[in-house]
């Protein structure tokens, strides 16, 4: 049995304009290995290209230098993607769907049979409280209900292998905590784990080991409780810049002047 | 003959129409993200490229399938126009009028009434109705002859624009955000196969060989499927970025 989950070796994308000039190396030669059963940070700020390396582990974009490898196997073979689940930074449904067609359309998508399909829909509707609201469109849920039916969604197929881009972007502190116990929960059972996350703070909550990414490199790895001090403290020494605002001249004369 | 060609010519902007959904389609899942969630499973791009076209085709399919049976009937009606001189008209044109209706109203009202009373989808509703509908104009008196006939017409002109409407399809997932290139790309070929399709009917009426007119029309619309192959290329389905 293949031990590494994910494999990243030299890996680098840029991205082109129409006539593909280069505009932007998102990612340069990142080597990057997620052991199997491990809960893996992937930490950066803004535009650092964490984003850009799920998407080339998940085979929706194809790296220019570099071998990914899922499971031992490349990205785009269905094999490798029958063993997991993606939750991406936002949640993308179709509004007209219910809860309940929503995950049905997944279910379908991971080749299950309907009666699998209907014992395991029922399942993750109740794990995600979504029971009650399962007949209704997707289209007037809350910020919130949609992040879980998008997290139902990539948990339909029992992946081993669970990306999480941003779990807990733009949920309110319970959901964050019910999201964090989840993950927790799920990685207990043995599920591989590979999430991205701007809040350091949950980062370390859950996470055993991580890499810092910054303008696409790695720039610092490790495991999270070999750590002195807070992740937050140890990010800001690997890529925070002190920077010259420049606001004395566009405060002169004072505010409202 | 003439009459049959001038059907023929009914399927190909279907089709037309049905390419530019298809393409509309898959571009919204692009730019909503869905595309995103959906390829992250197990699925290949290729089977989810074909069973989308395969839907939005089906789905256009039972528009047009209704469609084509209404005409059936009105052919078979202008057929029997002796019936019609003899003074029968109602007995000729009387289903055939009824049931280009009844395609249309039957099924909305269907689909209105069963997703107010019963919570049935009205979409899905008021397509299978209008699948029976067409079905009951396609059997109205059967003609098997006549029917035979007019499909044997339309192939030359339909089977080259089905292929052409699949890789029309895939074209538009390579060119992505090149919307000024889509869409030079499809006016021109979507107007060749009716262009061809409206001269046929004209020269036929006129008593020029049809065959070779035929196959001109289908030379026309295998030209763009030709353009669609060479833009798509061997990487059509492997090379692209999807996000």
């Amino acid at each position: 049995m293949n031990e590494v989950a994910v494999s990243l070796a030299g890996v680098s994308k840029t991205f082109r304009d129409f006539w593909l000039r280069p505009t932007v190396k998102a990612v340069d030669g990142l080597d990057l290995a997620v052991a199997r059963g491990d809960v893996f940070g992937l930490l950066g700020p803004n535009g650092s290209g964490k984003s850009t390396t799920i998407k080339m582990i998940l085979g929706l974009l194809r790296p220019d230098d570099g071998q990914v490898r899922l499971f031992g196997m490349p990205p785009s073979s269905v094999q490798a993607r029958r063993k997991i689940g993606y939750l991406p930074e936002l949640s993308y449904l179709h509004p007209f769907l219910t809860a309940r067609e929503t995950l049905a359309y997944y279910a379908g998508l991971c080749g299950l049979g309907r009666q699998d399909a209907r014992r395991r829909i029922d399942q993750l509707l109740e794990m995600t409280d979504l029971t009650a609201a399962a007949s209704r469109p997707v289209g007037g849920f809350s910020k919130g209900m949609a992040r879980r039916v998008a997290l139902a969604s990539s948990l339909i197929g029992k992946p081993e292998l669970l990306i999480l881009d941003e779990p807990t972007s733009g949920l309110d502190p319970v959901s964050t905590h019910e999201v964090k116990m989840l993950i927790r929960t799920l990685s207990k059972s043995g599920m591989t784990i590979l999430m991205t996350s701007h809040l350091l703070a949950d980062a370390q909550d859950v996470c055993r080991n991580f890499m810092i990414l910054n303008r696409g490199k790695g720039v610092a790895q490790g495991m999270v409780d070999k750590i002195e001090g807070s992740l937050q403290d140890y990010f800001l020494a690997k890529v925070g810049e002190e920077r010259d605002f420049k606001v004395a001249p566009f405060l002169e004369g004072g505010a409202g002047a | 003959m003439a009459r049959e060609a001038g059907l023929s010519a009914i399927l190909v902007p279907g089709i037309a129409f049905a390419v530019f959904s298809s393409i509309r389609t898959i571009r919204r899942e692009l730019e909503s993200g869905t595309l995103q969630m959906a390829l992250a499973h197990p699925v290949s791009r290729r089977t989810f490229l074909a069973a989308k076209l395969a839907g939005v085709l089906g789905a256009y399919g039972v528009f047009f399938v209704t469609v084509w049976a209404s005409s059936l009937v009105a052919v078979r009606g202008a057929i029997l126009g002796a019936a019609a001189a003899n003074g029968d008209i109602a007995r000729v044109w009387g289903p055939s009028l009824a049931i280009g209706t009844a395609a249309i109203v039957v099924p909305l009202a269907a689909g209105a009434v069963l997703n107010r009373f019963a919570g049935f989808r009205f979409a899905r509703t008021a397509a299978f109705t209008a699948l029976a509908v067409a079905a009951t104009g396609v059997f109205y008196k059967f003609d098997a002859a006549l029917s035979a006939a007019h499909l044997a017409s339309s192939l030359p002109l339909v089977a080259p624009a089905v292929f052409f409407t699949v890789f029309a399809g895939a074209a538009a997932v390579r060119l992505e955000g090149n919307n000024a290139a889509s869409l030079l790309f499809l006016v021109a070929a979507v107007s060749l196969p009716v262009l061809g399709a409206h001269y046929i009917p004209e020269a036929a009426a006129g008593g020029a060989p049809a065959p070779w007119l035929y196959a001109a029309c289908s030379l026309l619309a295998v030209a763009p499927l030709a353009a669609a192959a060479f833009i798509a290329g061997a990487e059509l389905f492997n090379g692209k970025d999807v996000a």
